[in-house]
């Protein structure tokens, strides 16, 4: 199945550190936002495959735009 | 004893008024950037509506209370849960040894939510003030946000608990956030027509602009102005731009100071001085309302009062955040 890991505040996508393929644990960081001149990390929330990247770098985003698309099986 | 678990994006210590007669010594004020909440929520426990209180910005604080409390959440709904149940806000609540609060994200509208506990944060008062000024890296707890493993001090109580738990706030003094915030306003010190022309200033009032994702607790910046605002083609002795002038102290916190062409409101723990521009400056008793402003997503409009409106808005602010206010 598959899971969305998306913005958890609004800001600029500042990189996305996982690319198509990637293998991703829970809690790992795999996007960063920049907003209120700091870097905020976007962490999984699942085991998973990264399936593809939604943003990329200076993207503007709100809360709970899509920014990787991960692949995890049906117990992630 | 609050014992962090997950400092969430940025959650910090702060009372009003802050840190108040440090101007000169190039100490800003720091405090809540929405003392309005801050002040709710410490009603409801019984504190005085300035005790300092957690600030939580964007979300995602966790921790444990390691003794019974009364606390209070106010602010924007970050779906507040304790023990993985909602609680309500504007409300006191019990708590008890063991209870974990978690917030989530923040919603649609605000920015910043607060957390208040019967007996306040027991921090060191440091110039008058339990205030972190984050910049700076003092005052509150440690000078810093707070971070997983932190374990924050609650002070002594006198009132029965009895007598606090189940307050809660009048639904017409509940403050309504919105996306497109309007700030009242009054102009100077450097305004039309020396600095800025009539046709700038009518637009500084008339306009809506978005918030900067670059916005903090030090300033909030919005979008640029035109060339046009200026009513001089450079800043004389002050600078090659119309937006110097020779420095001089800024009248934080609410003034908005002109940075090139970028219109930057200063607010907590902004400069206390610079060489630019300051046309306007935002009323003591919407401060609360810059301080629900989300980054990058929300836009300021301006509107004109006049200083007795603004003595008067105050005044009634200083109602509000009184014991009147409880239902």
């Amino acid at each position: 199945m598959e899971k969305i890991v998306t913005a958890i505040m609004p800001g600029l996508c500042a990189r996305v550190v996982v690319s198509e393929g990637d293998k991703v644990a829970k809690g790992q960081e795999v996007a960063v936002i920049n907003c209120m001149k700091t870097e905020i990390s976007v962490n999984s929330e699942y085991d998973g495959i990264v399936k593809s990247v939604v943003s990329k770098e200076w993207d503007e985003l709100q809360v709970g735009d899509p920014m990787v698309l991960l692949t995890v099986d049906n117990n992630g | 004893m609050l014992k962090v678990i997950n400092g969430g994006i940025e959650t910090l210590v702060e009372d009003w008024p802050g840190r108040l007669g440090y101007l000169s010594k190039g100490m800003s004020a720091s405090g809540a950037m929405d003392n309005v909440s801050l002040g709710l929520a410490n009603i409801l426990v019984g504190n005085k509506p300035g005790e300092a209180g957690i600030e939580i910005t964007g979300g995602f604080f966790e921790a444990e209370f390691t003794e019974d409390h009364v606390i209070a959440v106010s602010g924007t709904d970050m779906q507040p849960k304790l023990n993985d149940i909602s609680i309500p806000l504007f409300e006191s609540i019990q708590v008890n040894s063991g209870d974990k609060i978690q917030f989530s994200h923040i919603g649609k509208v605000g920015f910043r939510s607060y957390l208040a506990v019967a007996g306040g944060i027991d921090v060191p008062v440091y110039l008058g003030s339990k205030s972190t000024c984050v910049f700076g890296s003092y005052g509150g707890f440690e000078g810093r946000v707070l971070k997983a493993g932190d374990e924050v001090k609650i002070g002594e109580f006198s009132v029965d608990s009895d007598k606090v738990v189940g307050n809660k706030i009048k639904p017409d003094v509940v403050p309504e956030y919105q996306n497109e915030i309007v700030l009242r306003a009054m102009p100077g010190p450097n305004t039309s027509p020396d600095y800025v022309t009539e046709e700038g200033m009518e637009l500084l009032f008339s306009r809506t602009s978005k918030i900067q994702h670059t916005s903090n607790r030090s300033a909030y910046r919005m979008e640029e102005l035109p060339d046009s605002f200026y009513a001089r083609s450079d800043g004389g002795v002050g600078g090659s731009h119309p937006s110097n002038i020779v420095d001089h102290a800024y009248a934080i916190r609410g003034t908005l100071n002109i940075c090139g062409n970028t219109p930057i409101l200063l607010i907590a723990d902004g400069p206390t001085l610079g060489g630019y521009i300051c046309p306007i400056h935002v009323i003591n008793a919407d401060l609360w309302k810059v301080g629900q402003g989300a980054p990058g997503r929300d836009y300021f409009k301006f509107e004109l009062v006049t200083q007795e409106e603004a003595v008067s808005a105050r005044h009634t602010q200083n109602d509000i955040l009184s014991d009147r206010s409880l239902l």
